[in-house]
């Protein structure tokens, strides 16, 4: 789960790492407010949960689609112009009234931000971030995140700030620092300190460097943090150091230990229906393009039914995965979602049962298909755990279905549908 | 010989709840060999039964292990509780542990892996459907039994229902298999598809493998290199997720596209490279490796000896 900006400056500034004066605001007189205490000179800067801001643009919600294809269509035109393009995401200002000006488009509630990396849809801005400008001597990088094949946190660092890191480690691979943390150690100041030399800071800010770094990893631990990444932190020209940026990301699974991260979530940056099928308890649902509507158990088996699709000339709908089916609502929910989806031409059930029953997954199918009055074309592929109790079930109910044993079969039957455009008729007998 | 289990896996399992009671009863009618439950406070006292079968069920690890001798743990405890379980039996120096719980914390397994470093305990999961080995009826995990045959093809993926589909498509194509392992789909697990080919590759009842990944994370190319190093036989494998948009979560946590290295056409580049046979298609796994089998003049028909 991701957070704002502003958030992850809240976590760091409550650990001790520096981050420039200022705050979130959401209303004119909020940020009338911080403009008076931080002002005259100071950045504005849109808080989404998406990247590529700086590059991106704020639009009104009716010009998303084509701002996105513009940007798709030419991303070097856009390229290096993090700060000061006036439609984009991070602007500069001096004096209040020049700062309103620059605020009010971006918390306007039609006005969408647009970037590569958004969607055609673009996201709405969720708050104003409003900080004193910094003086900027050189900008660096650093990150924590988990690497996984050593079963360990890595930190990522580089004297080569404030562009993308995969661009830096391509081009310049020796500027690239990678520190394994022992986790029973953590990363304590003299381990922070050592990093700061490495990277070429000045001695007078090593100390205050090294105690940044390892405040950065209270962050990251103390948060059960995915990821916690300042890309730029600078040395100013007073000579101290600042976390300019901040990118937190949060582990799901570890909610139960922070309440749920209620404080931090903000479900507007999030896609209503995958809101909707995370509070019907389903494992995965993430919108695509195409339109066969996928309902499929386990991740691996599910993105394995969509590149079927793709190798049998069809697109699906979406990715879901429902987890474990014991219960036959669960499948009725799936199906409303992806009922309700009007891209859905076609409806491709593949369940290979494990601890799911699919004897219940087609109970909760019969169920489905008579209470949402289903429409489309039904194509479902069942197999494992009481695989012949749910196939006599679906053969018994009488309902329209077209079925196949085998994944390749079941997935050129799915295709088949959605390309005849047909409906579902009305029953099999 | 068999890698992981074998017929003197002695199995206990760690959290009755109702999924755990579910899955034992159908381990114990598959015919493994289910010597103690550990469950603090099990309601239903101190044994398990389950038609002809019983075993005795402890509140801690320490005492199963004492009293029955127990080499191979299965976890079912929910995530909440899943890390501190794998600690106990790391703790009790059971050899094989085996976790199938989803969404344990990141950070909950970075201990766990500072745990295992140098312990004598070897973790499959979490995350993971779990181990089955068909000739000595041992299920140690989730799995359907009815699409598993016995024979000699060995089966390591990610995914937990993408090894159903592997084997099915297998044991449709006259292969049985030698041992299937699921490892698990998220960011630190234990033992990776690398380890676990490395099993395969000095088991003499194991003539082939099939390797089932996704995108994200290095660990295909890992097993790659272990194949180009050291692998003397035929691996076929499938990546899941070629057609993922790029920067997508696809439900397992470890499948994010990570920049080039983790999208599906590096892996199998890698896995080409290395010498494995690719099935672009998941619904091709049994026909490659029947093609494959035929080859290497190693395809057994069903009903000869395994």
């Amino acid at each position: 789960m991701n957070i704002h900006e502003y958030q992850a400056k809240q976590l760091f500034k409550a650990r001790g790492v520096p981050v420039p004066d200022g705050g979130a605001a959401t209303t004119e007189r909020e940020a009338r407010a911080l403009l008076k205490e931080h002002g005259p000179d100071v950045v504005i800067k849109a808080q989404v949960h998406a990247g590529g801001r700086g590059k991106g643009r704020v639009v009104k919600r009716d010009r998303a689609s084509r701002t996105y294809n513009d940007l798709r269509r030419e991303p070097e035109r856009h390229e290096g112009q993090i700060v000061g393009r006036r439609r984009g995401g991070v602007r500069l200002a001096s004096g209040v009234e020049e700062a309103l000006k620059e605020f009010r488009p971006l918390m306007d509630k039609d006005s969408r931000l647009v970037s590569v990396q958004t969607g055609a849809d673009g996201v709405p801005i969720s708050a104003v971030l409003i900080e004193k400008q910094t003086s900027i001597a050189r900008e660096y990088y650093f990150s924590i995140q988990v690497d996984g094949a050593n079963g360990q946190p890595l930190i990522v660092a580089s004297a080569e700030g404030g562009q993308s890191i995969e661009e830096v480690n391509r081009t310049n691979p020796g500027a690239v620092l990678r520190v394994p943390v022992d986790p029973v150690e953590g990363f304590p100041a003299f381990r922070g300190r050592s990093l700061a030399n490495q990277l070429g800071l000045p001695s007078s800010a090593i100390r205050q460097a090294g105690d940044m770094f390892a405040n950065l990893y209270r962050v990251f631990s103390e948060m059960d943090a995915s990821l916690v990444e300042v890309n730029p932190f600078v040395l100013t020209s007073e000579g101290t150091v600042m976390a300019i940026d901040g990118k937190v990301g949060l582990d799901d699974n570890a909610s139960f230990r922070h309440g749920g991260y209620e404080a931090w979530r903000d479900r507007s940056q999030e896609n209503p229906t995958e809101i909707e099928a995370e509070e019907a308890n389903i494992g995965s649902y993430i919108k695509l393009d195409g339109n066969i509507g996928c309902v499929v158990n386990g991740a691996g088996l599910a993105m394995a039914t969509m590149d079927t699709l793709k190798l049998h000339g069809g697109e699906p709908a979406n990715f879901l995965d429902i987890g474990t089916v014991n219960r036959k609502d669960r499948v009725i929910e799936a199906l409303r979602i992806i009922v309700n989806d009007p891209d859905v031409k076609t409806i491709f059930i593949n369940i290979f049962g494990g601890l799911a029953r699919v004897d219940i997954v087609a109970e909760g199918v019969v169920d489905a298909v008579n209470e949402l009055n289903i429409q489309q074309p039904l194509v479902v592929r069942l197999n494992g755990s009481n695989v012949e109790e749910g196939r006599r079930v679906l053969h018994d109910s009488g309902i329209a279905v077209e079925t196949a044993d085998e994944l390749g079969d079941a997935a050129a039957l799915a295709v088949e549908a959605a390309n005849s455009g047909r409906r579902r008729s009305r029953s099999n007998n | 010989m068999s890698i992981l289990l074998n017929n003197r896996t002695r199995l206990m399992i760690q959290g009755l709840g109702n999924e755990g009671q579910n899955q034992i009863r159908r381990s114990l009618d598959y015919g493994t060999t289910v010597v103690a439950g550990v469950h603090p406070g099990f309601r239903g006292g101190d044994s398990f039964s389950h038609g002809n079968h019983s075993f005795p069920v402890f509140p801690t690890v320490a005492q199963a292990v004492e009293q029955t001798q127990a080499n191979c743990c299965i976890i079912y405890v929910p995530a909440p509780g899943a890390a501190d379980a794998i600690l106990e039996n790391i703790a009790a120096e059971i050899p094989l542990i085996v976790c199938i719980t989803e969404g344990v914390p990141v950070h909950d397994m970075i201990r766990v892996r500072t745990a295992l470093a140098g312990s004598k305990s070897r973790l499959i999961g979490p995350n993971c459907p779990g181990i089955i080995q068909p000739a000595s009826k041992c299920r140690v995990g989730i799995h359907p039994p009815d699409v598993f045959m016995p024979g000699n093809v060995g089966v390591v993926s990610r995914s937990g229902t993408l090894v159903y589909e592997a084997v099915d498509q297998l044991t449709r194509a006259g292969i049985g298999q030698s041992t299937c392992v699921g490892v698990g789909g998220d960011p630190i697990i234990g033992e990776q598809q690398q380890a676990i080919l490395r099993r395969f590759n000095s088991d003499p009842d194991t003539d082939a493998v099939v390797l089932i990944g996704e995108i994200g994370g290095l660990a295909e190319q890992a097993a790659a290199a272990y194949i180009k190093r050291s692998m003397n036989k035929p691996v076929v494998a499938f990546i899941a997720g070629a057609t993922a948009p790029p920067g997508r979560r696809m439900g397992h946590a470890g499948a994010i596209i990570e920049g080039e290295a983790g999208t599906a056409e590096a892996k199998i580049a890698a896995l080409e490279a290395a010498g494995a046979v690719i099935s672009r298609s998941p619904a091709e796994i049994g026909s490659t490796m029947r093609r494959v089998l035929e080859e290497a003049g190693k395809y057994q028909p069903p009903g000869a000896s395994a």
